[in-house]
């Protein structure tokens, strides 16, 4: 080696030495490395590709930096004096707030081993200047985001960039897996494949259900990557222990609603008993809410308590996390902004407040404390209303169990494909040979078809699958010599503008009128208010000023008005599979004799009387129906204790079964224990149990015509038409309502339903519908087994405890089989009785 | 709660203008007689003309032009419908309420020019925001183009007016109406709306969203279905 020559005494290092060398580190620091992260350096030196199982604050950063530092000196024993500049690593993470601890991380070990190694960060965040400045100069390892990367993509000449790269790190896998961002995220890899020769591909991942299929995804089916690759699991020996918060009298409980407000007086003791407390509610708006409350109710807690949460402005973010490192704060209000990445060794205490909906986000949560090796780590749960007592009692027993769910990856979305196909042509443009199989190796896209192929090279340069007289419709074009690419500048900037678009409502930036950036509100709250209303947001109580362009400005308010809370309207959760059968299980053993119940249980024993009164608290062999008539019509409520999402799906397919029966309209209701359908006719339950309308057959038949009278697919294909670039939002800071999206994207929806059913991407919106949201399995086996269950009808005077959240919920889908124009007729007939 | 719902109506291709016809509504403003027509247009008896408002021709062909690829079959069904509404009542002029064309000239001009050249009425554009194309192609084609029309006590504009003495026709608006009933039932439709001096067409193009509107005492309001105007306040 001519550059151990030079170097005289430095010759190439051994793998203990380089385990020696990074270990004498460690100990400078007063650390010893764990055994995972010696396995993750040992089999990285291997050459080998891998995913790391191993959970927030465990020293994973050091697990895979280190590896490729000791590999970076392994193969440059000149190290210490020589640098040849360029990029080197690529480390992902999906959350750029993590990319700052990420990078000191790094610096401090590249730094501590003299290696003249550089660490950069590009996202979003990362100014103008310091991206054109790393364009120049690419540092040795760019932290970035999966939207990030596929940028870097679409600047000409990337290849040039990526060649020498020898090592990428996906961070947080398990978060971008069942998500389009982990499909995005597959497509770069297959390309930085093919230019890359040498890359390493790792993950870094929480424990999940489906750890295996994650490293399948991660680096393709039977590739040569997959083949040569490792499954590292850190094995903490944490053990967990839940503790619900249960009021002293259950009277005061009540039967509905979200916030827990109730139960504020009894996390006092808690905060007060503990060094550093998170508490995790499960909206923005309950953050808010909580907060304010706390500093009306405790004012001794200012200034030691804060909030945070994804809307609140980075620079406040960030100095929370900072106060939480330095233990100057007792406690933090936060929302799942602080379930990744930042280690909080300080923190002891952990609030969960309503339900996780599932255990694996329950458990990373209670991760959060106690840090130490072996101890155990408590979290308290708070139960919003009477119902998700049981909930908490399910949870305790998954915690000791370590039941976890599965990721379930996206297959063919091909809004992602068209998406990233446009990313490639607008750089250096592509040759579809080529890149058909790199796409052919990713897991999302192994079975595509070559007509499906087809179809989407036809889509992005025709706009449709033939030459159309009198179209101007202009995307990609095809060079003479076959070469895809995008000569219009106006489309490639919309396109670049258009990646890494989260679809939502549109942000707002709160600023006071004298300067000063507050956060991010969603448009639809704003414009309830008009100029002069006072709103709480980021603990504070805000004047509306005016709204300009894409800023609302605000005053401090003045007056101490009921003021409005802030809220956002981000997804709401789904039981996972695995919760919703301890759930029932739990649910089953209220029929127990009291003294075999779980505390949690027997302090529902008067909201469980109180439902015997009219109905009963089902059996495991029993399912429960229950009607009742009010003002606002015919209730029926059904109890198959499986979920939101599958409730969701079964509402829809009973109501379009009974719809067939005879002209009749619905609205259906449904929350994680089960479903209403409300009608202003009153349905025969004995017609409903006579025609076998809970039969899993015909389910998918069923299922996609009820589909059809629903909202389900139009709103999965919102997010198809921004992603695949059909619907534009708009230049940052100029307003382009999302209104205009919204309205685009459906009539978008509509138009394609009339005059190109066929077209892929519209079909894709039913078929996510049924592979993520409608979940077609888990409804086969719920139906299978109710098929078993006796069915129990009661007919009630009013609603019972169990009913009373279901109906009361505001998110409803429609269907009815009724002619429109005889819908419109009842209404009048109604209004006019009113 | 579904937070943006828009709906548009799409007649089926090819559907019998005879059921059409069966359910329209009629309405006297200051003695003139007014059918309304389930697709958004409005029939002057006395004056024999057909009111239009908001069609925006070209939409389709301006989002292919910028690489949204909207199928191209919807272009074909505002043209038929166009054809539909002016078979049925055989007026001797169209008056379009402004918004014609949704945007500068592209190739949907030529499927316009065929089909003015179709038709035997007299073609009037009182001009809105969105017709920006030169008035000279206009005028090549036999259409005289306005920025209002004022006769009989009848203002006709694209942007809704409010003036003494006169009643306004108009359009801009696209609205809508939501209706709820029993049973937490919502619908959400395209509408005629009246006010005391004022009636807004509905949009008459198939790209084309709705903006929904609250009607105040004394207003009226004609709901449109596929093959229906309905009033419903």
């Amino acid at each position: 080696m001519p550059q151990a020559k030079t170097e005289g005494f430095i010759s190439l290092m051994t793998q203990k030495q380089l385990h020696t060398l990074a270990k004498s580190w460690f100990k400078d620091q007063g650390w010893k490395p764990f055994a995972f992260q010696e396995e993750t350096w040992e089999a990285f030196l291997d050459g080998k590709n891998g995913l790391l199982n191993a959970p927030t604050g465990s020293g994973k950063t050091y697990a895979l930096w280190v590896a490729f530092v000791l590999d970076y000196i392994k193969n440059n024993p000149g190290y210490k004096t020589k640098h040849k500049a360029g990029l080197k690593a690529i480390w992902i993470t999906p959350l750029r707030a993590l990319s700052v601890e990420i990078a000191q991380a790094a610096q401090r070990f590249a730094d501590g081993l003299e290696t003249q190694l550089t660490v950069g960060i590009r996202t979003g965040d990362t100014p103008q200047a310091e991206r054109a400045k790393q364009k120049r100069k690419m540092p040795d390892l760019l932290i970035t985001t999966p939207e990030s990367l596929q940028l870097l993509l679409t600047s000409k000449g990337y290849e040039k960039v990526f060649k020498d790269c020898t090592a990428i790190v996906i961070d947080e896998w398990h978060e971008l897996l069942g998500s389009k961002r982990g499909v995005q995220t597959e497509l770069g890899l297959s390309r930085l494949k093919a230019i890359a020769p040498k890359l390493r591909i790792w993950g870094i991942s929480a424990t999940i259900g489906n750890l295996d299929q994650a490293r399948e995804v991660l680096l393709g089916p039977d590739s040569q990557a997959f083949k040569n690759s490792i499954l590292v699991k850190a094995n903490l020996g944490k053990t967990y222990k839940v503790e619900s918060i249960i009021p002293e009298t259950m009277e005061k409980f009540p039967w509905r609603g979200h916030m827990g407000l109730h139960l504020l007086e009894e996390v006092v003791p808690i905060i007060n008993n503990s060094k550093t407390t998170l508490l995790f509610t499960n909206t923005r708006a309950q953050c808010e809410l909580w907060f304010q409350k706390m500093m009306y109710k405790h004012p001794e807690f200012a200034g030691e308590m804060a909030m945070h949460h994804g809307s609140i402005n980075k620079e406040t973010r960030l100095w929370v996390e900072q106060a939480i490192h330095n233990e100057s704060l007792k406690a933090v209000i936060c929302t799942s902004s602080l379930d990744l990445g930042v280690d909080f060794a300080p923190v002891e205490s952990i609030i969960q407040i309503g339900g996780p909906k599932g255990v694996a986000r329950f458990l990373q949560r209670a991760g959060r404390s106690g840090h130490q090796p072996g101890k155990e780590s408590v979290i308290y749960f708070l139960p919003t209303h009477a119902i998700e007592l049981i909930e908490a009692s399910a949870l305790g027993k998954a915690a000791i169990n370590q039941v976890v769910e599965d990721r379930i990856p996206y297959l063919l979305s091909f809004d992602v494909l068209i998406q990233y196909l446009t990313t490639l042509a607008v750089a250096d443009g592509f040759y579809p040979a080529e890149i058909w199989k790199e796409v052919k190796q990713t897991f999302c896209f192994q079975a595509m078809t070559e007509d499906q192929w087809r179809w989407i090279l036809n889509f992005i340069t025709k706009g449709s699958q033939s030459l159309q007289a009198y179209d101007e419709y202009k995307k990609i074009e095809i060079e003479e010599d076959g070469k895809f690419k995008v000569h219009s500048k106006a489309v490639a900037m919309r396109h670049r503008l258009q990646i890494g678009t989260i679809v939502g409502d549109a942000a707002l930036q709160v600023k006071y009128l004298k300067g000063g950036y507050i956060g991010t509100v969603e448009e639809w709250f704003i414009s309830k208010l008009s100029p002069g209303d006072v709103f709480t947001f980021a603990g504070k109580n805000l004047e509306l000023y005016r709204i300009k362009g894409m800023q609302v400005l605000v005053k401090k308010a003045k007056t101490k008005k009921q003021a409005r809370v802030v809220s956002w309207m981000g997804g709401r959760l789904t039981l996972s599979a695995q919760m919703s059968e301890l759930l029932r299980e739990e649910l089953y053993s209220a029929n127990l004799p009291l003294d075999q119940q779980t505390r949690e249980l027997q302090a529902l024993k008067d909201i469980f009387d109180r439902q015997r009164l009219e109905s009963i608290v089902p059996n495991n062999d029993q399912f429960l129906i229950e009607t009742f008539k009010s003002r606002e019509g015919y209730h029926h409520i059904f109890y198959p204790f499986e979920g939101r999402f599958v409730h969701e799906a079964l509402g829809s397919l009973l109501a379009y079964r009974i719809s067939l029966l005879s002209p009749i309209t619905f609205s259906i209701a449904f929350n994680d224990y089960g479903f209403e359908i409300l009608s202003d006719q009153k349905i025969d339950m004995q017609q409903v149990l006579d025609n076998d309308l809970f039969t899993s057959a015909y389910l998918f038949e069923d299922l996609q015509r009820s589909l059809n009278s629903t909202e389900m697919a139009r709103r999965k294909f919102r997010d198809i038409a921004v992603i695949s670039g059909m619907v534009f939002t708009g230049f940052p800071g100029k307003i382009v309502k999302n209104k205009h999206l919204q309205s685009n994207s459906q009539l978008l929806f509509e138009v394609f339903r009339d005059y190109e059913p066929e077209n892929l991407l519209f079909q894709q919106a039913y078929r996510e519908t049924f592979e993520h949201q409608l979940e077609e399995g888990r409804l086969r086996i719920a139906l299978e087994r109710i098929e078993k269950q006796e069915i129990i009808v009661k007919n009630c005077e009013k609603a019972t405890p169990f009913s009373f959240p279901i109906i009361t919920d505001r998110l409803r889908e429609k269907l009815s089989s009724e002619k429109l124009e005889d819908r419109i007729k009842n209404m009048l007939r109604y209004l006019d009785k009113i | 709660m579904l937070r943006y719902f828009f709906c548009c109506r799409v007649d089926e291709p090819g559907e019998m203008t005879e059921i059409c016809r069966a359910m329209n509504q009629s309405l006297s403003i200051l003695d003139q007689n007014f059918v309304l027509y389930p697709s958004g247009g409005i029939f002057w008896v006395e004056k024999s003309t057909l009111l239009i408002a908001d069609v925006h021709l070209g939409k389709v062909s301006h989002f292919r032009k910028h690489g949204s690829a909207v199928p191209f079959k919807a272009i074909a069904e505002n043209f038929n419908q166009l054809t539909r509404i002016a078979n049925s009542f055989e007026a001797s002029s169209i008056c379009f309420l402004g918004d014609l064309f949704h945007s500068s000239l592209n190739t949907e001009w030529k499927l316009f020019e065929d089909w003015v050249n179709s038709r035997t009425e007299k073609i009037i554009l009182v001009a809105g925001n969105h017709d920006i194309i030169n008035p000279l192609k206009y005028e090549k084609l036999g259409i005289a183009i306005y920025s209002e029309i004022i006769t009989e006590g009848f203002l006709l504009t694209h942007h809704p007016e409010e003036r003494e003495g006169v009643f306004n026709f108009c359009g801009h608006i696209h609205p809508g109406i939501r209706l709820g009933g029993l049973g937490r039932q919502v619908l959400k439709l395209s509408c005629f709306f009246k006010t005391e001096n004022q009636l807004i067409l509905p949009a008459f193009g198939t790209f084309t969203g709705n903006y929904y509107l609250e009607p105040k005492s004394g207003d009226q309001v004609f709901a449109v279905t596929k093959n229906e105007v309905i009033q419903v306040c």
